[in-house]
Parts: structure tokens; C-alpha cells; sequence
């Protein structure tokens, strides 16, 4: 580090208002990783030379190897903007135009240094976990498109991700030196370009932005929160960049100055006039965003690559005059090597971007007024809420552990997160609350004191003595308490921060073996540490002692796995890999032989089950739960942590259920969140109440994993229609009816029309139009349902999204290519669950049970064939 | 036949002349162990009657009753039980599938908790409906008992108390998990209960009763060290009253000769005598 020490940093980070916490998203490829290269080399940490070629952030050797972003990494970066920029920061004019109005003082900025901590996630959908955690770290993101592709699925994902999250987006629109360079367009093409790509950007930014936040986020270059730029080559730049220059030379405003360099808006050079009017005298005039920016870099580039150097009108006199000195052994440089110098002298990637983000996006002093009652789980006017929004670092700790990065020490990892109240130092003793636990209770609670707190370094960590609220830390000494993430707090009244909800689900697995039994506690120490070294990754063990490992898909599931021999140091067998199901059920059964009921339906066909001691009889029945409040209840928008009556009001509203019974809601399960209910219909049941606790963990055990093949139940509705009780609480205890509610749940899902749920992945494929036999015959051979097809404008590149079967996917990308020369590119993301279409569950001679229930059963070592409904059915 | 046998309190002693010379001559003898137990161990059961005693334990009453039943048409099955077979705990379910075999079953009672109470010098006639006191967890305070108490007192009833016992219970996860895994035996005390009592009165708040209500600690009813405890419910949250099986009393509208008798009880005898002056 050169010019940059952690005591520098310590200072900056108390200056909350000239914080700005930002990651890095976007589609696999479009270049995050390089533009955050060039940021990196200009905060002075490695060398200018090598920016662009060396990939700073990606610090694993795969990552280097594989040339995508496994990781997410943090890096803090120093900035310092012109001191008369300050008063163009957007959250200051806001503030000081509401300040205004109620008549309070007015801020303005004292120092002209700014703390940027950035976070470069992945872009492969695989990692989107990664981008999740980095997300909830960040209070903005900088959205990376390339020109050409377009954004993406991958590109929606995560910004959907973000805006839910209440994360401001600025857009850098990247590979501009492509469309120069290879494909040769004109100005006013690439300003099409450009405009549509940002629309595209504005579509997802107006769908999902949070509308009750009052705050318009849509991205416009003339505002000043759309860049251009061409990572590896390191330059960049923003309608401001240029705005700076010209300004002075018409002599009117920057603001002004903006709004006619971009869109319908041309300088009339016979008037000497700036007009909207694109004809003159009707000879058509050249856009002002082409003639001034454009324009010039055109020339530049065409000239270089067309060796016009030397001489009154060489471009290296011309480039001498837009300020940019050249050395003398840059002189001597020739094409790609000499534009490259060029234009990284003229518009520094760093400085465009750089300011873009200080201007643009929220400190957290802004950000976490508006983000506060969105991320805290408790009363919004508690020490610990109040902390939060006002970003005190003299408030209770409030910190949120993302993840954990492993250290150099083997099996040790730093907590990564982000403190949001309070200050986290060594020493500091912490409640530390994982996901389960729940305010005045003892689970999932440690109370332990932070050993060390560090700054995360890209590749090193550098220890710091305290990181105040609204600052990225790395902390020494939590990560023994915590498997993947949790809150930090020191009041005792604390409740969580919200836990992460990811968008991807790990659907496909694969079972782990050692090769020597000796190696056993090896191959379970290497598991540990996997399940913590990664935020989406799903690690079980089975009765049998089977372990599996369950990933996004197959990439990530791969590195899982060579993390996991790396971790364990012995030889492993790993099984194929294989698809989680979800056990479901299709029809309520209803008694044809009784008048229908006032719904017109017969009624429902009941479950009983008996306790061990007979004395206590339960009664349900299984109903289909609607696949679209599933969904919703996997997203956390309906939760069993909502409020009963406004949870009941919601579905009663939208999914159309009957109030009365929504208020009566018992439980969700499995893991008391998952998409599957028991709700108590019953009338008048006397001591209900007593053995409801032991009807949920009944529940919560039957619907982790169900009667089929052991596989997690989905989209079931049990409806508890009647129970017989015992006179006495001694002889209905746990013991009696949490076995009694497991088998009746399960004679209940025999009953209704058994079936399974599969994921499906919904696939993206870019190819062009020659290549595309290939991926329709690829499609066809593997089940997928082609859905949407277009051509990118301006391009021979075709984009197909079709849906696919996890089960169907494995292979798939090979065989793509295989079957398009390589010319397709695939990205699969997980879209829905969808019901298996392979016959009757139950019938031993359906494709289901011989193709998918019956594998899995073996595999699990369960007995061959489903249980007869009669084992878990008491007769009365 | 199956004979269903009262043991008594006790000891192996306490068993019926009838029921002792049954246990000899059976086929098989079980003894049912897991809702009350003998103070003494089965070894000593089996000396003294001069056979082998199968321990039948929840699994084997509750899901296995065929193997119990095996063979009773022919010949004769001996299944004990602590007490009386019709007192604290009943095995209706096991009779019931006893009858649908077509097994006939005969019954040898003994004394049992619910008529040895009035050791203690409560009068029978005077107590109302039993109730259970089960384990309290973090979430599971199961207070039915309250209304029933509340019923007991409202027409001056004493209210018998029997108190939990886990022995080879499963613990939640373990039971969620199918784990034959059990937790090591537990035998609630009368603190435990008097304190729990208090616990549901805090949250119900109906002042069934109070800390300051009467209740009696029962402790090994029957046994030669039998022992008794009267005061407050405050009083016997704090009470030792040594190894169990314990019992609590609470006391209803007590009659002149009863509160003499339970007087010689008291924990706190200057207390006891300033709450209930003596009658001269």
C-alpha cells in the first residue's frame, strides 16, 4: 500500500456522511471484475501498470484459473473529489431542499475525502448467494452491462435482488471499445445502443423498486448516474466528465451543460444555437452527445488503429492538446497498447466512476434511515432500531455477519459483515444470534467477546481497533458461534436483522464418501468448514450416515466439492448428482357418499391417528396449498414471523382464503419457515392449545422429510379438523403426540393424491443465428420448453429462454456446446418448482416411482416401496 | 387369563396373598415400570417371588401389547402394576384389546395413591377430581389443571396432585429424529410442583389459589419412611422432602379434626398456629 494506511482509513471511517458502501453486480463476463481492477489500481494499491491484466479482486486460484468470480471480496478505497463538487453530492442538495422546508439547518460537507468499501460479487448465477450477502453489506451497487449482451437474466436477478434490499443503483454501461473496434459502429448506432441498453436497465429498476420509498431511482446519463466505459483498456466516462470541460465554454452551467449532451438535443452550427430540432433547413444536424463525446473518441480510435500518429495533424498532437502527456517511451507505443494509454490518460476509468458513486449513491448515514425498519426484525422505535437509522456509532451494536472468508490459519474464518449501530472493537463482549434465535430466549445464543477486528483487503486483512456504524468489517473470534451468518447486538432487547433471502436454491446434490473409513472425521472437519465457507451451500447428513452436499447447480456445486477435498486433504467418492424433490399432494380426498357442503364440495375424507396410548385421536386432512402463495412464503413476503392479522388479511385478500381459519394458522414448516402449513380448523376443542407445541414439532419433523422418499414436503395445507384428548396433561405429553401428528400428516399425503415437485431452471442461451439447430435439438433431446426467442438488435446474436428440468440439466452445457461448436453460451438460474409429470406417485409401475421415487429410496436406504397408507391410518 | 395385579405402594412385600400366589404359578409376569415405580428394584421383586419379571416398558404397553397378549387364551399372564390396577393409571387400552382377543381378564387390586392419601388425615369424602402436574418446558405450561382445581375449590374440595415421572422418555429431538435414545429418569418433586402451581397462578391470575394456600408435600406414601409436609405453597417451593415419589395436597375447606391431624405436619409449626389458631 502506497499512499494509503489503515490509520487513514480509521479516520475516514468516522466521517459517516463520506462513507459509501457499494458492490459490483452484473452478468457473468460483462466485466465487473476488471472495471473493479481499475478502481483498485487507482486507490493506489497496485501499481497502474497492471491494471486491467491482473485480476486483484478474484484472490483464488481457481478464480484466476477459471477467469470468473467465485467470491465476493471486499476492498476499502480512498477517494477525493474536487472540493467544489462537494455541493453536487445528491443526498446533500436533498437534504438541504427538505431542510429548507422545515426550516433546520443545513449541512455541507467539510472534507473532500471519501471511504468507498466495495464489494465485486460473482456475475455466474451459480454464486448469486455471494451477491445476496454482499448486497446486504452495501447501501448502492454499480450495475455492470456489457454494450453488446445486453442485460441479462443473471443482470435481473441481482438487481432485483438489490432493489428489494432498498440499494440504490447506478448503471455503467461497459465494452464500449467493442462496439468500436469490432464492430465498427457509428456514433449515432452506439448512441442507440446506449439508449436502449439503459432503458432496458430503467424497465427492472421501475418494476421493482420499492414504490413506498418515495424515491425516483431510475438512471439517466444526464443526470449523471450513467457511465461509459471500456474496463480493460481502463478508461471511462460520465455525461458529467464531459459537461466539466465544455461548460465553460459555452458559459453556462454544468446542469445545463448535461442535459445537452445527452438524447434530442444538437447544436446548430449555422445559429450557433443548441435546439431539440434535428433538422436544419432540412439537412439533418449531429446529435450534441455524438458531436462532443463521440465524435472525438471515434476519431481517436480510428486514428491510432490506422497508425496516423505523427505530424501537425497526428493524433498524438491532437490528444497533446485535450491535455493528455505522453511520455517518451509512450510515444513510441503503436495500436491497441497506444490507444489504451491514451485513453486511460484521457478519461480515467477511476475518476469517472469514482465520482459517479461519491455523487450518486447513499452514505449510510442516508441509506440506513430509509434501510433501517427493512432489515430490523423488532419494534421500529427500539434503542437497537433507533441505532440503526441514525447510523450512532454510540448506539448498541447492531452488526450483520454475512459470511465467513477463511484465513490463513486452516480451518479458521474472519466474519464478514457490516456494523449498522454501534462500534464493533476487540474486546467488546457480543450476543451473537443466529437465525434461530428469538428475542428473551436462549437458543441459538452465544455471548462471547470480538477477539480482533480487521479491514478486509482484498486478499489481505489488516487489523484495526474499532470500525464505528456504517462501516465493513472483518471480525476474529465469532466464527465458532455462527455457521454462515447472524446478528451481533450488545442490548439485551435486540432482536435479528433480517436474515438473507437468496435467490437461488441449492436443488442439486451429491452424496460424499471416503475411500478409507479411517478418513471419516477428516471428510466431517472438511464439511464443517465447507457449510461455513459458503452462504448458499446446504450440508446433511442422513440416517443411514450418508453425507450430501447441495449446491445452486452444477459449477457451484463442483467448487463445493474441490473446496471440500481441499479442506478434507483425502481421497473422496462422490456419487452423480441428483435432484432434490419436494413431496406434494394434488386433490383433497372427499367423501362422495355425504351431501355436498354449503361450498358445493363434498366433505373432506379424514386422516385419524391414535396415540401410543390410544387415549388421544387426531383428525386432518391434506389440502394443495396454493403454488403462488409458496412462492411467496419462500421469498419471506409471508412468514410466520408476520403479524397474525395482517398475515390473515393477506390471504385472505390475495390468495382467497377464509379469514377465520388464516388467523388460525399453527405453524410453517419445515425449519418453522418453509412452504407448508398446519392450521387448526377444529371447533371447540377443549386443552387444544396444550398439545399444540407437540402437533407443530410433529409437523415440522413430517414435513422435513415426507412418507414418498424422505424428501421435504411443498405447497401442503393440513387442516386439523378434530382431536380427542386424554383427561389429563400427564397422558398427552410430547411423547404421545408428536409421533400421533407425524402419522397422520402422512396418512394425510397418502390420501390426497400424492406427487413430486422438480426444479426447473429457467435457461438463458445466447448464439448466434447459424448455431441455433443445435441448441433447439439440445433443447428437445432434454425436455426443455423453448418460451421466448429474439434477435439483439444490431447483432447476428439470438437470444432463446426456454425451461429445463434440474433433473435434465446435468451435462446440459456440454452438450451445448458440443452441439453449437462452442458458440452457445447457457446460463441456467433457478425459476420454479414444477410438478412431476410421470404417472400415479403411488402406482409401483409409473415412470415416477421406477424412474424417480424408487432410486431414491434405495439410495436412502429406505425399504423399497412407499408405506401402505394403513401404517400410519388407525381405524377407529 | 390376564391377571392385572396391584403391587401395593412399597415393597415387594405389599403384594396381595391372591396376587403373590397368581405371580408364582403365571406363565409370564410383567411389570409395568414406567407410570409409577416400586421403591425397591426388580432383582428383590424376583427373589422374593421366586421368578422371572419382565420389565414392560411404554413401547412395549403402548405398541407391542400383542406380544403381552400372546397366548393368554391358554394360559395365565400376570401383568403388574404399582398401586392399584384401577387407581392413578389405568390400562383400559390393554383390557380393551384383551377383550376384542377374547382374553379374559381378571383384576387384583391394592391400595393404591388415590385411597392412601387419606393418610395424610384428609378425609376422603372430601376429595374432588385428581389432577396431573407434568414437566414444564421453555414453551409447553399445559394449565388445564387450574380449571380443575378451580372446580375442586369452588365446593371446598381437596385436590390430590400426582406428579410427573419420565423414566425412558425420549427427548423432543431424539423422538423427532425415530432415536431410541432415552433421557436419564426424572421424578418431579413437591417443590418443583408448588412452584410450578405458582407459575400458572402469575399467568392465569384468577386466585384459584395463592402462596399462601394450604398444601400438603407427600413423600414414599407407604413406605416406613413416609413423610409428610403441610404449609403454604411458598412454604414448599422451598421443602425438601427427600427421594421420591412425591405427591402434593392442596387443601380445600378442612374440617376441625383434619386441621389437628395435619397440624403435627407443619413445616413451620409457629406459622401453622398463627394461620389456624388452636381449637380449645
Amino acid at each position: 500500500m502506497v499512499n494509503f494506511t489503515v490509520d487513514e482509513i480509521h479516520g475516514l471511517m468516522n466521517n459517516r456522511r463520506n462513507i459509501r458502501n457499494m458492490s459490483v453486480i452484473a452478468h457473468v463476463d460483462h466485466g465487473k471484475s476488471t472495471l473493479s481492477d481499475s478502481l483498485v489500481a487507482a486507490a493506489g494499491i497496485i501499481a497502474a501498470a497492471k491494471a486491467g491484466d491482473q485480476r486483484y479482486m478474484d484472490t483464488r486460484k481457481d478464480e484466476q484459473e477459471r477467469g470468473i468470480t467465485i467470491k465476493s471480496t471486499a476492498i476499502s478505497l480512498h477517494a477525493d473529489i474536487p472540493k467544489e463538487d462537494l455541493a453536487d453530492i445528491k443526498e446533500i442538495q436533498e437534504y438541504n431542499v427538505k431542510a429548507e422546508k422545515e426550516k433546520k439547518d443545513k449541512i455541507a460537507l467539510e472534507s473532500n475525502d471519501f471511504l468507498i468499501n466495495l464489494i465485486d460479487s460473482p456475475g455466474h448465477v451459480d454464486f448469486s448467494s455471494e451477491v445476496t450477502a454482499a448486497l446486504r453489506v452495501t447501501d448502492g451497487a454499480l450495475v455492470v452491462v456489457d454494450v453488446v449482451e445486453g442485460a441479462s437474466v443473471q443482470t435481473e436477478t441481482v438487481l432485483r435482488q438489490a432493489l428489494s434490499e432498498r440499494i440504490k443503483p447506478v448503471l455503467c454501461i461497459n465494452k464500449v471499445d467493442r462496439t468500436l473496434l469490432e464492430l465498427q459502429k457509428t456514433p449515432e448506432e452506439i448512441f442507440i445502443s446506449f439508449r436502449d441498453n439503459i432503458e432496458k436497465i430503467n424497465v427492472i429498476i421501475a418494476t421493482y423498486q420499492d414504490k413506498t420509498l418515495g424515491q425516483d431511482w431510475q438512471v439517466s446519463p444526464e443526470k449523471g448516474n450513467v457511465a461509459f466505459a471500456a474496463a480493460l483498456q481502463g478508461w471511462a466516462f460520465t455525461i458529467r466528465s464531459f459537461a466539466t470541460r465544455y461548460a465553460q465554454k459555452f458559459g453556462v452551467n454544468k446542469e445545463k451543460m448535461m442535459e445537452r449532451l445527452w438524447g434530442d438535443s444538437y447544436f446548430n452550427p449555422f445559429t450557433k444555437k443548441w435546439t431539440k430540432n434535428d433538422k436544419h433547413d432540412g439537412k439533418p444536424l449531429n446529435r450534441a452527445f455524438n458531436q462532443f463525446i463521440m465524435d472525438p473518441i471515434t476519431k481517436i480510435f480510428k486514428e491510432v488503429m490506422e497508425d496516423k500518429l505523427e505530424g501537425e495533424k497526428g493524433i498524438l498532437a491532437t490528444v497533446e492538446k485535450l491535455g493528455v502527456k505522453l511520455t517518451s517511451e509512450e510515444r513510441v507505443l503503436k495500436q491497441k497498447p497506444l490507444l489504451k494509454t491514451i485513453m486511460r490518460k484521457f478519461l480515467p476509468a477511476a475518476d469517472a466512476i469514482l465520482e459517479m458513486m461519491v455523487i450518486h449513491l447513499p452514505s449510510p448515514q442516508n441509506a440506513q434511515a430509509y434501510r433501517a425498519e427493512l432489515l430490523y426484525e423488532g419494534p421500529s422505535d427500539d434503542e437497537s432500531c433507533n441505532g440503526i437509522r441514525e447510523c450512532d456509532p454510540a448506539a448498541p451494536l447492531m452488526l450483520y455477519v454475512s459470511k465467513m472468508v477463511p484465513t490463513s490459519e486452516r480451518g479458521r474464518f474472519y466474519a464478514f459483515g457490516r456494523v449498522f449501530s454501534g462500534t464493533a472493537k476487540s474486546g467488546l463482549k457480543v450476543r451473537i444470534q443466529g437465525p434461530n434465535y428469538e428475542p428473551g430466549k436462549k437458543e441459538d445464543l452465544f455471548i462471547k467477546a470480538i477477539q480482533r477486528t480487521v479491514l478486509m483487503m482484498g486478499r489481505q486483512a489488516e487489523q484495526i481497533e474499532s470500525v464505528p456504524a456504517g462501516n465493513i468489517v472483518g471480525l476474529v473470534g465469532i466464527d465458532q458461534f455462527l455457521v454462515k451468518s447472524g446478528t451481533l447486538a450488545t442490548s439485551e432487547t435486540a432482536h435479528n436483522l433480517k436474515v438473507m433471502k437468496f435467490s437461488v436454491s441449492p436443488v442439486v446434490q451429491r452424496a460424499v464418501e471416503v475411500k478409507n473409513g479411517s478418513d471419516l472425521p477428516k471428510l466431517v472437519e472438511g464439511l464443517k468448514r465447507l457449510a461455513k465457507s459458503d452462504p448458499c451451500v446446504l450440508i446433511t447428513t442422513s440416517e443411514s450416515g450418508e453425507h450430501v452436499v447441495a449446491g445452486a447447480g452444477e459449477l457451484h456445486l463442483e467448487i463445493c466439492l474441490n473446496d471440500l477435498g481441499e479442506f478434507a486433504g483425502i481421497p473422496l467418492k462422490i456419487s452423480d448428482p441428483v435432484v432434490q424433490y419436494r413431496e406434494t399432494v394434488t386433490e383433497t380426498p372427499r367423501d362422495e357418499r355425504q351431501p355436498p357442503g354449503p361450498d358445493g364440495l363434498h366433505p373432506p375424507i379424514y386422516a385419524l391417528s391414535k396415540s401410543p396410548n390410544k387415549h388421544n385421536r387426531i383428525y386432518l386432512h391434506a389440502a394443495p396449498l396454493d403454488e403462488e402463495l409458496s412462492v411467496a412464503i419462500d421469498a419471506g413476503k409471508v412468514s410466520a414471523k408476520d403479524d397474525v392479522k395482517t398475515r390473515a388479511r393477506v390471504l385472505a385478500d390475495d390468495y382467497g382464503w377464509d379469514v377465520t381459519e388464516a388467523r388460525k394458522i399453527w405453524a410453517f414448516g419445515p425449519d418453522t419457515n418453509g412452504p407448508n402449513m398446519v392450521v387448526d380448523t377444529t371447533k371447540a376443542v377443549q386443552y387444544l392449545n396444550e398439545i399444540k407445541d407437540s402437533v407443530v414439532s410433529g409437523f415440522q419433523w413430517a414435513s422435513k422429510e415426507g412418507p414418498l422418499c424422505e424428501e421435504p414436503m411443498r405447497s401442503i395445507r393440513f387442516n386439523i379438523m378434530d382431536v380427542t384428548l386424554h383427561a389429563d396433561a400427564i397422558h398427552r405429553g410430547g411423547g404421545q403426540v408428536i409421533p400421533t401428528a407425524r402419522r397422520v400428516m402422512y396418512a394425510a399425503l397418502l390420501m390426497a393424491k400424492p406427487n413430486l415437485m422438480e426444479p426447473t431452471y429457467l435457461v438463458e442461451i445466447q448464439v448466434p443465428e447459424t448455431a441455433m439447430g443445435g441448441v433447439y435439438s439440445i433443447l428437445t433431446r432434454k425436455n426443455g420448453q423453448v418460451f421466448h426467442e429474439e434477435q439483439r438488435p444490431g447483432t447476428p446474436l439470438f437470444t432463446i429462454k426456454a425451461y429445463l428440468p434440474v433433473r435434465e440439466s446435468f451435462g446440459f452445457t456440454t452438450d451445448l456446446r458440443a452441439a453449437t461448436s462452442g458458440q452457445a453460451f447457457p446460463q441456467l438460474v433457478f425459476d420454479h418448482w414444477q410438478a412431476v409429470e410421470l404417472g400415479n406417485a403411488l402406482d409401483p409401475t409409473s415412470n415416477i416411482f421406477t424412474k424417480v421415487i424408487q432410486p431414491a429410496r434405495k439410495r436412502k436406504g429406505l425399504k423399497e416401496n412407499i408405506p401402505d397408507v394403513n401404517e400410519y391410518y388407525d381405524k377407529l | 387369563m390376564l391377571y392385572c395385579i396391584g403391587l401395593g405402594l412399597s415393597d415387594e412385600k405389599d403384594i396381595t396373598l391372591k396376587g403373590l400366589e397368581i405371580v408364582r404359578r403365571a406363565e409370564r409376569v410383567y411389570l409395568e415400570a414406567y407410570t409409577s415405580i416400586l421403591m425397591v428394584s426388580r432383582e428383590k421383586l424376583e427373589e422374593f417371588y421366586g421368578r422371572e419379571v419382565i420389565i414392560a416398558d411404554r413401547e412395549l404397553v403402548e405398541s407391542d401389547s400383542d406380544v403381552i397378549l400372546k397366548d393368554a387364551n391358554s394360559t395365565d399372564i400376570a401383568f403388574l402394576v404399582v398401586g392399584d390396577p384401577f387407581g392413578a393409571t389405568t390400562h383400559l387400552d390393554l383390557l380393551l384389546r384383551a377383550r376384542s382377543l377374547r382374553i379374559p381378564v381378571k383384576t387384583i387390586h391394592n391400595a393404591s395413591i388415590m385411597n392412601a392419601v387419606g393418610a395424610c388425615g384428609l378425609q376422603l369424602y372430601n376429595f374432588g377430581q385428581t389432577v396431573s402436574m407434568v414437566f414444564f418446558t421453555e414453551t409447553w405450561k399445559p394449565s388445564s389443571f387450574y380449571d380443575k382445581i378451580a372446580e375442586n375449590a369452588r365446593i371446598g374440595l381437596h385436590t390430590l396432585v400426582l406428579l410427573d415421572i419420565k423414566v425412558k422418555e425420549q427427548s423432543e429431538e431424539n423422538l423427532a429424529r425415530g432415536r431410541k435414545i432415552y433421557e436419564p429418569p426424572r421424578y418431579m418433586t413437591v417443590a418443583q410442583c408448588a412452584s410450578q402451581m405458582l407459575t400458572i397462578e402469575e399467568i392465569r391470575q384468577e386466585g384459584v389459589y395463592n402462596k399462601d394456600s394450604l398444601a400438603i408435600g407427600i413423600a414414599r406414601l407407604g413406605s416406613d419412611d413416609q413423610t409428610f409436609a403441610v404449609g403454604t405453597l411458598e412454604d414448599l417451593t422451598t421443602a425438601d422432602l427427600g427421594p421420591p415419589l412425591h405427591s402434593l395436597v392442596l387443601v380445600g375447606k378442612v374440617h376441625d379434626m383434619e386441621m389437628d391431624f395435619i397440624r403435627e405436619f407443619a413445616v413451620d409449626s409457629a406459622k401453622f398456629d398463627a394461620m389456624f389458631p388452636k381449637n380449645i
